[in-house]
């Protein structure tokens, strides 16, 4: 006996000491098919998957058992009743991490049972937050969508009735194709939340011809994206947590999205592997809470404290100099900034020893209220951290201030100093950490048209779409969208200042016909003219590949009673025929969509939707992500191969695949002799080839860097005579100073700084405190986790947390009603008085306060009456929510009333002029409520909003004033969708009269 | 290599335990949801959940998460008191549950110390964590374990020391709750906070919130944490918990009045014909006795099977019988003074006298009967203010009380059934109600003048006192000392009397669930 067999024997044998029902199946005949334990697994060939307790018990059944595996039924144990399933991978929706899911397809039934995670999926192991099994919840809500409606009254009244498929899609498309020829491609847009795939709708839009995407990002994440793009080319950090010595977060990703499950398991792991935490959060969250150091900085004051550690690492010449001189674009710098001095490292040494020299400790502390030691602590440990540094930052303190995204530059700042960059423990970019399969039929066009109403000349570096001004640039520059998808978005509600919105979506003259795909009510879909139910996670298909790990890997959402059927060997031609009541699948509804749009293909757009294998017909899914993995994925084929398997078959079997791990510092790679072809390498050292770039079927967004003079293309960076891959920037190296933020008219912001928020201190006025209103709780997601029963019964209510020391002086406890007065209005919400948080500052998390007029989802929205009078806006709750009879019994069991209340109606728009993100956090005035003030009560008004988004317009520095070249945007930033070079031309010549 | 002496490790049982790791537990509540998804678990109830406590003083605060749930004891106190071993604990020490035996009589959930029971709405069985059995008997981890993100919760086998969870116990600062309830659970918390484990050590947020959740207003809610200020070192604070509800509601109030009714009705008689108040002949002793006292056993029993979530099932207490529950030793206590009262009308109907060892008889299963709801409470061994030594004396205290009164009252009606003896009858009867009131009253002022053993005796006193229960308490008390004047004032002040021990009786039991133990 071996000690690896250890406890293989089937355990305990159920003997009770009391207990009747009948035993039908004896323990030992059920074990010998079906165990799941090590031993039994082994001795039958299969594979065993070792769980967190590693012991003989395995944590999922052996996938050679995932066509026909048996379970005891939980609920009439301890009669051993048995249960066969049919294991059918997907993706999880309900945050941006796409874990992996199993779907336990009852066999008898044909229903999705539980979900469980997938072992196969390299990102998430596995494992899950509670979201992932909550998704079953989503599937049997009671108030879901499933037929298409198109409204029967006033747009938003209420009024819906069914509508066939077929006539909306022929509408929708009419209008559309209508728009294309008329030339009005402007007028077509689709608005995206967090897309939870790539490319496909991309594509799309691609093929369409129109510069149409919009997305939420600017909402999210694009502050921290503009900080790291700027340093490298790419815009997201990759950090590896797991092997990090210090792991540094200005993010709460214990508890929180990008990339919540697998982040947080490779948080804990390098924890457990002696890594040092050190938290940013001005709350204390579920990440503060495990800190070694956590820091509660007052809102706006992170790059004020990174500052004072990167100075600390400078003055005590802990940097990397040999990286620093190797991989940092300093002799630009240099030259352009210090051209007196000699263009020597030990010279630029000297200038950053100055730069910084002013961040103190004690001016960090000042600006941050953490007391010096603190921070002088936390800046020794960076300092020691070698090149094990992993830090990150995705919204948090970057989409929450003025100047947010100089938070993700300052963090980059210590990566960047120490050197752990894109090696193991530091942070890695996310482009090389990530994989985005080159689909079929790649359009290769772009569009010919700009859309100024996403990307207004105003915002030149604008990381993504001016998203959030849509009301306003509708509204003051005359924008009509004829066609308008919202998509898994919902921005009357999640967007800031959504009574514009409103304003917006029932103005016919603005907005003409308004499609929104959606699983689920919500605040926006009120205001459609056409609701089309869409699929949940377990219906849909997407491809997504995340930068969770030094790693690349491919995760395959689908359809699992489509993928179980024909597994059965049922032939199922559309995904409709396996979805609840009329629901459609996403990317069949975009093909047909686009079929109908171009009938005859005499537009050029149809023959992207067509098939390879059968000209002429419509492209199908199968076809589509078939082709995708046996072209586009190296390895998966022959891995498949080995499996008997076609690739689709594989990806419909095991869900996730992974390309490669250990991808390492992609900058230092050598390119090979054969790109090398009449090189050409210019005075800052970037190399340029004849070569033509060998073909990637990787088609990961990375920025476009122009060639040189003479036709050759850009393939890399010369260090010490050799030519290596370096960074897709525009020098090529790592961009302490940015080129394209001095020549676009931001000079005194090119290099990492640290810019006074909006809500600093000295910015309020007297009586004036910061709100935080950005913040997550770990079980529900934006707009998303809505109709999941178990997460609402956990969370479902977002009082104010203050301090106690704000909540004596104001005169209130926990549980009192508070009148927070933004600039444009204000709400009424209970207080939280908590000492996990700064005095001074307020917090509301914004999962809450859904709401609904009329009929809509009742476990989670209040029902509320809106009032309207010019611009005046009101809100007042009619009743929150309870115990309802339907078809789900445990509707009736509803116990909370609560469901929070919608704080960022009452936010005016506060785009950043740089990376165009809003600057989340509010300027407020907090106080008891008024006699007459009721729970949930809001109070707006639109001209204040309208005042302010001009306030903000006017920090902006115009691209007709401060463009280089004559353009609209730097050509190398990033863009979806890239319209043709000709459409970034300036319709206008700065010096005419006309010019803004 | 070979270890000849010993089992060999695959053929030997396992001792299964749990280590919940709250050094890498982040919060995130994975396990509340997989579990309700594994197990079908409705809204409302649950069989796991994550509380939260914020502790400490801006800037140095914390948060500790708690995971918490079924401590699997090695002495589970459900098993001991569940009268149908529909609780049971398997071989592998497991404790598991058989719906189908459930009667839902919430022994079980009086009885556990971690408030890890609870009746599902959906079937009306209790039910709990069982280590997800159904998945380990096939070679699964638990669905919590398989799902947590951060591997903080293993499961494992103590009869291992090679596994994970035995090392840890074995060498890692581990901490269990509540163990002075001698439950020995086998659930261990590796950096388990003080302020998580004990169930008061955290302050109750004001205004009815948590965090992010309402603390709910349930039927018979029991709200978590401390309602006073912090019961440990640093500023603590409950900041996430769920509804907890106490088992036993009015209907369990009621029976120990209706039984006390029933145990005196025929005690009291009994003490009279002793005393020689009335004679053997007297229809007191005769019809009056056996009949009212048998009225309310009946009436007992239906109040005990009304509060059953399975009415129907009530059989399964003799049919079933689990001897170490005081459910069914009462049942059993019950049936057999029922026997010796239709004993007692038996002989009456064919003409005879109840021999006096029946009575003697009788009137021992009535004083069983009396004081056994005391070692039944006894079993609910986390409700402090119920584990009183004099509890048993106390029950058969109002047994007495009741049971004079019932004689009051009887006489009042017919005033024939005291025989020849007449007028001496009543009054004797008057002084047994005033004795029984002032030794009711004096043991009331003894439960709540002396200084409580434990806080949560401490808080469940304060409830009855001085809370939720105070106007039952404060009337039950008032009767007491009133029905002290019965000789004086009469017969008006029994049905007073009689009133006021339901009064307090019912503040008694409430306020003795009215403790959060979670």
């Amino acid at each position: 006996m071996t000690p690896g067999q250890r406890g293989g024997s089937p355990p305990g044998n159920g003997s009770a000491t009391g207990g009747t029902g009948s035993r039908a199946t004896s323990l030992d005949d059920l074990n010998r098919r079906v165990s799941a334990a090590r031993r039994e697994v082994e001795e039958r060939g299969e594979t065993f998957y070792p769980g967190a307790s590693r012991v003989h018990l395995a944590a999922f059944p052996p996938k050679e058992r995932w066509s026909d595996w048996v379970e005891l039924d939980s609920r009439a144990w301890p009669d051993r009743v048995e249960r066969r399933y049919m294991l059918v991978p997907t993706t999880c929706f309900n945050c941006e991490s796409a874990c992996g899911l199993l779907a336990y397809v009852d066999r008898d039934t044909l229903e999705v049972r539980k979900f469980e995670g997938n072992p196969e999926h390299p990102g998430s192991r596995g494992r899950n937050c509670a979201k992932g099994p909550a998704t079953v919840t989503q599937l049997t809500d009671p108030d879901r969508i499933l037929t298409p409606l198109r409204r029967a009254g006033e747009r938003g009244e209420g009024q819906w009735e069914p509508v066939d498929w077929d006539e909306a899609l022929d509408d929708i498309a009419g209008r559309i194709r209508a728009a294309i020829d008329e030339d009005r491609h402007r007028e077509v847009m689709y608005h995206v939340g967090r897309p939870g795939e790539d490319g496909f709708t991309e594509r799309t839009l691609a093929a369409w011809g129109i510069d149409g995407h919009n997305s939420h990002t600017n909402i999210c994440s694009s502050g921290a994206r503009a900080g790291y793009h700027l340093w490298m080319g790419m815009d997201r950090p990759s950090p590896d947590h797991e092997n990090a010595r210090v792991i540094l977060l200005v993010s709460s990703h214990l508890e929180a999205g990008h990339y919540f499950n697998p982040h947080a398991q490779r948080v804990m792991e390098g924890k457990r592997r002696g890594a040092k935490l050190i938290v940013f959060d001005t709350r204390l969250s579920n990440t503060a809470t495990h800190a070694d150091h956590w820091l509660s900085t007052y809102p706006g004051s992170e790059a004020a404290v990174l500052l004072a550690i990167a100075n600390h690492v400078i003055r005590t010449r802990r940097y990397n100099a040999g990286f620093v001189k190797r991989w940092w674009n300093w002799a630009e710098y240099m030259a352009e900034n210090h051209p007196h001095e000699p263009s020597t490292f030990e010279a630029f040494q000297g200038v950053l020893h100055n730069l910084y020299e002013g961040y103190t400790f004690e001016f960090a502390a000042a600006e941050s209220g953490v007391d010096a030691e603190t921070i002088a602590a936390c800046a020794e440990i960076v300092a020691g951290a070698g090149t094990g540094l992993s830090t990150h930052n995705w919204r948090s303190a970057a989409a929450g201030n003025l100047g947010g995204w100089q938070v993700a530059r300052t963090l980059f700042l210590l990566n960047a100093l120490l050197g752990a960059v894109a090696v193991p423990g530091g942070t890695y970019p996310n482009a090389w950490n990530k994989f985005v399969p080159r689909p079929i039929r790649m359009p290769p066009r772009h569009p010919e048209s700009w859309n100024e109403l996403t990307w207004p000349a105003d915002y030149p570096l604008s990381l993504m779409e001016m998203s959030f001004l849509l009301p306003h640039l509708t509204a003051e520059r005359g924008g009509r969208l004829d066609v308008y998808f919202t998509r898994v978005y919902n921005p009357v509600w999640t967007n800031p200042d959504g009574f514009s919105w409103i304003e917006m979506l029932t103005d016919p003259e603005r907005i003409g016909l308004h499609v929104a795909l959606t699983p689920t009510w919500n605040e926006t879909a009120f205001f459609a003219d056409y609701v089309l139910p869409m699929g949940h996670s377990s219906e849909r298909h997407d491809l997504t590949s995340y930068e969770q790990y030094d790693g690349l890997w491919i995760g395959f959402r689908q359809p699992v009673l489509r993928a179980a059927r024909e597994r059965l060997g049922e032939e199922v031609s559309s995904t409709r025929d396996v979805t609840p009541g009329d629901v459609w699948e996403e990317n069949e509804f975009w093909i047909e969509l686009t079929w109908r749009i171009d009938p005859d293909g005499s537009r050029g757009i149809r023959r992207f939707f067509e098939s390879r294998e059968r000209p002429g017909e419509k492209l199908t899914v199968d076809e589509y992500y078939g082709w995708i993995f046996e072209n586009s994925v190296p390895g998966l084929p022959e891995r498949a191969a080995r499996e008997g398997l076609s690739p689709l078959e594989y990806m419909r079997r095991y869900g996730a695949f992974e390309i490669g791990a250990a991808v390492g510092p992609v900058y230092e790679q050598r390119v090979p002799e054969a790109e090398l072809e009449d090189t050409h390498v210019d005075v800052a050292g970037r190399a340029y080839t004849r070569a033509a770039a060998p073909p990637s079927p990787n088609v990961v967004p990375i920025p476009p860097l122009d060639g040189d003079a003479e036709g050759r293309r850009r393939v890399g960076v010369a260090v010490n005579g050799e030519v290596r891959r370096g960074f897709p920037t525009p020098s090529g190296r790592l961009e302490f100073w940015s080129r394209t933020l001095a020549e676009w008219g931001w000079p005194e912001m090119a290099v990492p700084g640290y810019i006074r928020s909006h809500v600093h201190r000295d910015a309020l006025e007297p009586g004036q405190m910061c709100l935080i209103s950005t913040f997550r709780v770990p079980v529900q997601i934006h707009t998303r986790s809505a109709n999941a029963k178990w997460l609402n019964e956990i969370a479902h209510t977002n009082p104010l947390w203050l301090n106690p020391v704000d909540a004596a002086r104001i005169g209130l406890g926990t549980g009192d009603l508070v009148r927070v007065e933004t600039q444009i209005g204000h709400f009424v919400v209970k207080a939280w008085v908590t000492e996990g948080i700064h005095p001074g500052v307020v917090a509301c998390s914004h999962h809450m306060g859904r709401w609904k007029t009329g009929d809509g989802p009742r476990q989670s929205m209040a029902t509320v009456s809106l009032r309207h009078e010019g611009s005046g806006w009101g809100m007042s709750r009619r009743k929150g929510t309870g115990p309802f009879r339907s078809s789900d019994p445990d509707t009736a069991r509803i116990w909370w009333t609560d469901v929070g209340v919608h704080q960022n109606m009452t936010f005016p728009v506060q785009p950043d002029p740089i990376s165009g993100a809003h600057c989340w956090h509010q300027a407020v005035r907090v106080g008891k409520a008024a006699p007459d003030d009721r729970y949930g009560d809001i109070s707006v008004d639109t001209a204040k909003s309208r005042e302010t988004f001009r306030r903000w317009l006017r920090l902006t520095r115009h691209a007709a004033r401060h463009s280089p070249d004559g353009t609209r945007r730097p050509w190398w930033l990033l863009r979806p969708v890239r319209p043709d070079r000709e459409a970034y031309r300036l319709p206008w010549n700065s010096s005419e009269p006309s010019a803004p | 290599m070979s270890v000849e002496s010993e089992p060999a490790p695959s053929t030997r049982r396992p001792a299964w335990a749990k280590v919940v790791d709250q050094t890498r537990c982040i919060g995130c509540h994975a396990c509340t949801t997989a579990c309700k998804s594994e197990n079908e678990v409705p809204l409302s109830v649950t069989r796991t959940y994550v509380k939260y406590v914020d502790t400490g003083t801006f800037p140095q605060a914390r948060r500790s998460f708690q995971v918490t749930r079924c401590n699997q004891c090695e002495a589970p106190p459900c098993v001991t008191a569940c009268p149908t071993s529909a609780m049971f604990k398997r071989a592998d020490g497991i404790v598991d549950f058989d719906k189908s035996a459930c009667i839902g009589c919430k022994a079980c959930i009086a009885a556990c110390p971690y408030d890890a029971i609870f009746i599902n709405p959906e079937d009306h069985s209790a039910e709990k964590c069982n280590f997800c059995a159904h998945r380990l008997d096939i070679g699964l981890e638990p669905a919590c374990v398989v799902v947590c993100p951060t591997e903080a919760l293993l499961v494992g086998d103590m009869n291992d020391p090679t596994s994970q969870v035995a090392k840890i116990i074995n060498r890692d600062p581990v901490a269990v709750r509540r163990p002075e309830k001698e439950t020995r659970p086998k659930l261990y918390y590796k950096g388990g906070d003080q302020v998580t484990l004990d169930p008061l050590a955290a302050q109750r947020p004001a205004g009815g919130l948590f965090m992010w959740s309402e603390q709910g207003e349930v039927d018979h809610g029991v709200p978590a944490g401390h309602p006073g200020p912090w019961n440990s070192s640093a500023a603590a604070v409950l900041s996430y918990d769920i509804p907890h509800r106490a088992p036993w509601d009015f209907r369990v109030s009621l029976y120990t009045w209706t039984k006390s009714i029933a145990a005196g009705a025929y005690l009291a008689p009994f003490l009279l014909l002793l005393t020689g108040a009335i004679t053997a002949a007297s229809p007191l002793w005769m019809f009056v006795a056996p009949i009212v006292a048998g009225v309310f056993l009946a009436l007992t029993g239906a109040v005990l099977i009304w509060d059953l979530e399975h009415p129907a099932r009530f059989h399964l207490i003799f049919r079933r019988p689990q001897w170490r529950s005081w459910l069914v030793r009462g049942g059993f206590i019950i049936g057999g003074y029922g026997a010796a009262l239709a004993a007692h009308i038996g002989v009456v109907l064919t003409g005879g006298s109840p021999p006096l060892w029946l009575g003697l008889a009788g009137s021992a299963l009535a004083i069983l009967t009396a004081v056994y709801t005391a070692f039944l409470f006894g079993q609910a061994k986390a409700r402090d203010m119920w584990q009183n030594p004099l509890l048993p004396v106390h029950f058969l205290v109002q047994a007495f009380m009741a049971g004079a009164g019932a004689v009051v009252l009887t006489v009042l009606v017919l005033p024939t059934a005291t025989g020849p003896m007449g007028a001496g009858a009543m009054s004797a009867a008057l002084r047994f109600f005033a004795m029984g009131s002032a030794a009711h009253a004096l043991m009331i002022l003894g439960e709540i003048l002396m200084p409580p053993p434990t806080a949560h005796a401490r808080l469940a006193e304060r409830e009855m006192t001085h809370g939720r229960f105070r106007g039952w308490f404060r009337a039950g008390l008032l009767g007491a000392l009133l029905g002290v004047a019965a000789p004086w004032l009469g017969w008006i002040v029994v049905p007073i009397g009689l009133a006021a021990l339901l009064a307090y009786e019912h503040a008694y039991v409430q306020a003795g669930q009215s403790v959060a133990l979670s």
